[in-house]
C-alpha cells in the first residue's frame, strides 16, 4: 500500500519507517527513522513544519462508524511528535502548534485543538476535547492552560532537514500526487 | 544487596536495632560499630544551591532565608525554571525620529519558562527582562512589618529567659556563699558581660516586650460571596493546595497571581558518630564535587551479602538457599556463619568515673548531653526460619581490583562453597522453615556472620588499639513469601 504515499518538495522522510496507507507530508516537515504511521481507517495528511521523532506511532484507527468515503485526518502545522509517542485519532483534525512529549498516548476519543502540550509519559484514553494551549503534564496529569500556543520549532526543523541527509537514506518527494488528495482534504476539513 | 527501584532484599541490623540495606549504614571505624541515619548526628556543613551551584556561608544563607537570589523554580509544578531568550522586536517609536536607525537591531528579552509544565513568566504578566540573571521584580511579603514584629518579639523574650536564668544561678551560688562567681571575680558587672558577649542590652530588649501589640481574634468576618456554592469552579483558573503551600506569603488563589519562587538552599551535610564524636562521612566543600573527605560506609567494611537464588519457602520444608559473600575490605577476612542468637551481647562498659570529668560536666551545666546518648537495641528476630549452621568457617581473600582480571577458578569448592573468586564466594545454604508458618507471609530468614576485621585507624598515645577484632553483623534475607 505504500504507494500510496505522497511527499512533497521540501519534506525530509527517512526510509527506514512504516508508512501504510494513503499518506499525504507537507513540505518542511521532518520524519525521524524507525517512524510508523498508519492510515487505515482513511487518509492522513501531515502538513508543513511537523517534527514526528523516533518511534513515534500515528495510526489513523478504523471506526465503527466508518464513513464511505473514509473521513481523511487532518495534521495540522507545527506539531511536534517526541519520541516513542502513540497517537490513535479517528477524529479528523489535529490543529496546530501542538506538542506530544516522549512516550506519551493520546486514545482514539480525543479531540486536540490548538497549542496543547500533552507531557511525558502522560496517558489520554478517555474520551475528551482539550481546548486551545492546554498543557498535561506528570504523572498527575496536571492540567493548566498556557496563555500563548507553544513556540515553533523552526530553528530545529531547519538544523534536521540539513543533517538528516548526512546520516540517512532518505525517501524521494513524489510531490506531483498531491493535487488530487489535497482536494480531498479541504472537503474532509 | 540494594537497588534503586526495587525492593531491598538482603537488609542489615544496625546497632540500634533499625534494619537498612547495606548503602544506607555507616561504619564507625573507632568504636567498630554499624551505624545508621537514626543513630548518628548529622551536622550542616555547607549551603549551597543545587542548581547554580553557589556557595554562601550559614549567615549569608540565614540572611537570604535559605533562598538562591538567582535561581527560581516553577510555582506551577515547582521544577527548576530556566532563562529564555527572545528576539523582542524593535519598538517602532515615532518620536525617536533618526535615533531609529541604530535602534533596528533587535533586543535581546529574558523571561522564564519551565520545561516541564511550560508555564512561563509571561503567563502571568511579568515583563521581560533586559538581563539574563537577577533583576526579576519581587513581590513584598503583605505581612513583612509584622514578621518583623513577631521576629523582634521573641528574640527580646529569648534574650530575657537568658538572663533570668542568668540571674538564678548566680543566686544560687550567692547563698551557697562558698563559690565565687565570674562576676564577683572580675568585677564585671552584667551589662559589661552582656555587651562583651555581644548581645542587646537589656533595655531595648524590655521596650521590644513592652511595645509589642499582640493579634486580636475578629468577631466578625468579611462575608463569602453571594454566588460562592452556586458559582462554577473552573479548575484551571484557581491554584492547588501544594501550589499556595509553596508560596506562603501570599498563597496565590488564581493561577494568574503565582510568582516564580525562589530556589531554596540546599545543605551538604557531615556525619558524625554520637558515641564518639569522629565523622562518618564529610563532603568536600566544593558544591559542584560529590565526593567525599571521609566516608566511612558500611560498604566498604562490612562483608556483602547477596542472594543469588532461593527454593520456594514452604512450611516446615527445608529449602536450599544460595549466596554470595564478598569482602570490601583490603585484608583478608575471617568469616563463620552463625545463629543470630550467638551474637554476643554487647555489654556497654561504662565511662570510667574521674574527678576531673564530673568537674568538667558542672562546668557545662548549661550544654545538653542528652543527644550524645546512643540507643542500642537488640531488635526482636522473626523466627519461623531456621538456618542449619554449616560448621564452616572460611576466609575471604582481600579486595583486589587486578584480580577481577585473572581468570583463576580453580579453588577448593565443596557442598557449602561452590565458587571462589577473588573476594567473592559462592555459599549454599539450608534452611527449615516451621510447621507453624503462616502460608502468605513474609519469609525472612535471619543470618548472623562472625568476622574478623583489621582496624586501619593509627593507634594513639592515650588509646592503645588493638588491630584485628572480631566483629557481628545481623542480616534479614527477604525470600519472598510462605507458600503452600
Ligand atoms: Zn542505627
Ligand atoms: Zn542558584
Ligand atoms: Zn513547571
Ligand atoms: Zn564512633
Amino acid at each position: 500500500m505504500s504507494h500510496n504515499v505522497k511527499i512533497l518538495p521540501g519534506a525530509t522522510v527517512c526510509e527506514d519507517c512504516t508508512l501504510e496507507g494513503d499518506i499525504t507530508i507537507g513540505s518542511g516537515t521532518v520524519i525521524h527513522p524507525r517512524v510508523t504511521i498508519i492510515a487505515e481507517g482513511g487518509p492522513i495528511v501531515i502538513a508543513e513544519y511537523c517534527i514526528i521523532e523516533e518511534y513515534s506511532t500515528i495510526i489513523h484507527k478504523k471506526s465503527d462508524n466508518q464513513e464511505n468515503p473514509p473521513k481523511p485526518l487532518f495534521i495540522g502545522a507545527h506539531n511536534v511528535f517526541e519520541v516513542g509517542c502513540k497517537v490513535e485519532s479517528i477524529f479528523g483534525h489535529i490543529g496546530e502548534y501542538n506538542v506530544f512529549e516522549c512516550r506519551c498516548f493520546v486514545g482514539p476519543d480525543v479531540k486536540i485543538s490548538s497549542g496543547c502540550v500533552v507531557g511525558a509519559s502522560c496517558k489520554l484514553s478517555a474520551p475528551q476535547t482539550l481546548v486551545d494551549n492546554t498543557v498535561i503534564w506528570g504523572s498527575d496529569h496536571n492540567i493548566r492552560e498556557a496563555l500563548e500556543k507553544q513556540p515553533s520549532q523552526l530553528l530545529q526543523l531547519d538544523f534536521l532537514s540539513k543533517v538528516m541527509p548526512n546520516y540517512h537514506r532518505l525517501r524521494k518527494p513524489n510531490g506531483h500526487k498531491r493535487q488530487p488528495s489535497r482536494q480531498s482534504t479541504e472537503a474532509g476539513k | 544487596m540494594a537497588y534503586l527501584i526495587q525492593p531491598d532484599y538482603v537488609q542489615y541490623f544496625c546497632t540500634c536495632g533499625q534494619i537498612k540495606p547495606i548503602t544506607n549504614l555507616y561504619f564507625c571505624r573507632h568504636c567498630l560499630k554499624v551505624r545508621c541515619g537514626f543513630c548518628i548526628c548529622h551536622e550542616v556543613d555547607s549551603h549551597y544551591c543545587a542548581n547554580c551551584l553557589e556557595n554562601m556561608p550559614s549567615s549569608e544563607a540565614r540572611l537570604k532565608k535559605n533562598r538562591c537570589s538567582s535561581c527560581f523554580d516553577c510555582p506551577s509544578c515547582f521544577h527548576t525554571l530556566s532563562t529564555r531568550a527572545t528576539y523582542a522586536p524593535a519598538r517602532q517609536d515615532p518620536a525617536a525620529g533618526d535615533a531609529k536607525v541604530e535602534n533596528k537591531q533587535p533586543k535581546k528579552m529574558y523571561y522564564l519558562s519551565c520545561f516541564n509544565c511550560r508555564w512561563t513568566s509571561r503567563d502571568v504578566g511579568i515583563p521581560d527582562q533586559p538581563v539574563a540573571s537577577g533583576g526579576w521584580p519581587e513581590r513584598t511579603n503583605p505581612f513583612a512589618n509584622r514578621f518583623g514584629q513577631l521576629l523582634e518579639y521573641f528574640k527580646a523574650i529569648a534574650q530575657q529567659e537568658k538572663q533570668d536564668k542568668l540571674d538564678k544561678e548566680r543566686k544560687k551560688y550567692a547563698i551557697r556563699g562558698k563559690y565565687i562567681t565570674l562576676t564577683d571575680k572580675t568585677g564585671l558587672t552584667g551589662a559589661m558581660a552582656r555587651t562583651t558577649a555581644g548581645l542587646p542590652s537589656s533595655e531595648s530588649s524590655s521596650s521590644a516586650i513592652a511595645n509589642f501589640v499582640p493579634s486580636q481574634a475578629k468577631e466578625e468576618v468579611e462575608e463569602l460571596p453571594e454566588d460562592y456554592h452556586t458559582k462554577e469552579v473552573n479548575l484551571k483558573l484557581i491554584t492547588t493546595m501544594p501550589q499556595r503551600l509553596a508560596s506562603p506569603e501570599w498563597q496565590a488563589q488564581l493561577v494568574s497571581r503565582l510568582q516564580p519562587i525562589a530556589r531554596p538552599l540546599s545543605v551538604k551535610r557531615s556525619q558524625r558518630c554520637r558515641r564518639c564524636d569522629h565523622n562518618l562521612t564529610k563532603p568536600e566543600y566544593n558544591p559542584g564535587s560529590i565526593k567525599f573527605k571521609i566516608e566511612l560506609l558500611a560498604y566498604y567494611h562490612v562483608p556483602e551479602v547477596k542472594i543469588i537464588s532461593f527454593e520456594t519457602i514452604k512450611p516446615g520444608c527445608t529449602t536450599e538457599l544460595l549466596l554470595k559473600l564478598t569482602n570490601p575490605t583490603a585484608h583478608e577476612m575471617q568469616i563463620s556463619i552463625i545463629q543470630p542468637d550467638e551474637v554476643p551481647e554487647v555489654e556497654e562498659k561504662e565511662e570510667p568515673k574521674s574527678i576531673e570529668k564530673s568537674l568538667e560536666k558542672s562546668l557545662n551545666l548549661e550544654k545538653d548531653t542528652s543527644w550524645r546518648q546512643v540507643i542500642e537495641r537488640k531488635p526482636l528476630l522473626p523466627t519461623t526460619i531456621k538456618l542449619h549452621k554449616p560448621e564452616l568457617s572460611f576466609t575471604l581473600a582481600q579486595r583486589d581490583d587486578a584480580a577481577e582480571y585473572d581468570d583463576d577458578s580453580h579453588h577448593e569448592t565443596n557442598d557449602i562453597i561452590l565458587w571462589r573468586k577473588s573476594n567473592k564466594l559462592a555459599l549454599r545454604l539450608k534452611v527449615t522453615t516451621d510447621e507453624e508458618a503462616k502460608v502468605g507471609s513474609p519469609a525472612v530468614a535471619i543470618l548472623a556472620l562472625q568476622y574478623s576485621y583489621r582496624n586501619t585507624v593509627p593507634p594513639t598515645a592515650n588509646s592503645p588499639q588493638t588491630r584485628d577484632h572480631v566483629l557481628y553483623t545481623t542480616v534479614a534475607i527477604h525470600l519472598g513469601t510462605v507458600t503452600q
